[in-house]
């Protein structure tokens, strides 16, 4: 239900950001090629032109998969604050789940496999062989 | 059974651990800088080396082994963006028209956005052809930022020269022209 909520809220605010997209989103999704940094933290020449390219390609009605695409084509897919959500950029996102989940798996078997070495297992006390005898005799002298 | 899956456990962390080693060492080897201002720093006249890019006209790609060792070559990393480039490249444009018949102008375009360059060399009036790096990628092998960077490759495929002073543009045009 909360998984199906959540689906309502955000998948027409993606669709919404996809057809019209914002500079200033943009601005942090996409790296300045000479700062190491995203354009909205960048105030360099180079920040600049690319500011001034996603503008005029906003007025130009480009979706954002359009201008994201322009700029991997112009400056290689760097240009891109995060790995993109298909081919080898898929890895990116998914192996640190993966990761996750199987660190979750080895702890979760570690732990159980703990948590039985600890119960004391079942076990016929062992007695002296002498005093089983003693034993065995007491008993036979009480029973007669 | 159990000793089966322990060993299989440790065998595949090992592996992992071996993996990631090998990872930060080839990352280490890779981050090692020997590009080919380095080497003209250490006195060394490193062979050019070699690139693929699209032109800046949008007309197939060029190549550096195509000229390199049949004829003197000047590459000139620049960019639209980069204010001190007019200046630099406006100087080899007119070297061009004294030196353009022995050796070889070649820009490179970095880190830029393409239509910006074109419409930057048409407004400067650059006529030398540029090939468009926007990764990045050659300049770094040559050197990395700060552009503009300027450079002289011999008759040989030797890089004889970087460009740091305004007095080494006609020194090592004479230079690689008699090479």
């Amino acid at each position: 239900m909360l998984v199906l909520v959540a689906a309502l809220i955000t998948v027409p605010v993606a669709l919404a950001s996809e057809r019209h997209p914002s500079l200033a989103e943009l601005e942090g999704e996409v790296m300045c090629p000479v700062c190491g940094t995203t354009l909205d933290q960048s105030s360099s020449p180079a920040a600049q032109q690319i500011k001034r390219v996603i503008a005029r390609r906003i007025a130009a009605g480009d979706t954002k998969s359009e201008i994201e695409n322009r700029l991997v084509a112009e400056y290689g897919e760097a240009i891109l604050a995060a790995p993109r959500h298909k081919g080898f950029g898929l890895l990116a996102w998914w192996l640190p789940v993966a990761g996750i989940l199987a660190a979750a798996a080895a702890l979760g078997i570690g732990a159980w496999r703990w948590s039985r070495r600890g119960e004391p297992e079942a076990q016929e006390p062992v007695l002296d062989p002498s005093l089983e005898r003693r034993l065995d005799d007491e008993l036979a002298r009480w029973e007669t | 059974m159990t000793r089966t899956v322990r060993l299989t456990a440790q065998a595949l962390a090992v592996a992992l651990v071996v993996g990631l080693l090998a990872l930060l060492v080839w990352r280490v080897a890779h981050d090692s800088k020997n590009d080919v201002a380095q080497a003209l720093n250490a006195g060394e006249h490193p062979s050019a080396p070699n690139f693929d890019l699209p032109r800046l006209d949008g007309v197939g790609r060029f190549q550096l082994a195509s000229v390199r060792g049949k004829k003197p070559i000047v590459l000139d990393f620049w960019a639209s963006w980069c204010t001190p480039c007019i200046h630099e490249s406006k100087r080899l444009e007119a070297a061009l028209r004294q030196y353009g018949d022995r050796v070889e102008f070649i820009g490179v375009d970095t880190k830029d956005y393409s239509s910006d360059a074109r419409h930057w060399q048409r407004k400067h009036g650059i006529t030398y052809p540029s090939v468009h790096d926007g990764s990045g990628q050659v300049l770094n092998r040559w050197g990395g930022l700060p552009i503009p960077r300027i450079f002289f490759v011999d008759r040989t495929g030797k890089v004889v020269g970087e460009l740091q002073a305004e007095e080494d543009l006609p020194r090592y045009l004479r230079q690689i022209a008699a090479s």
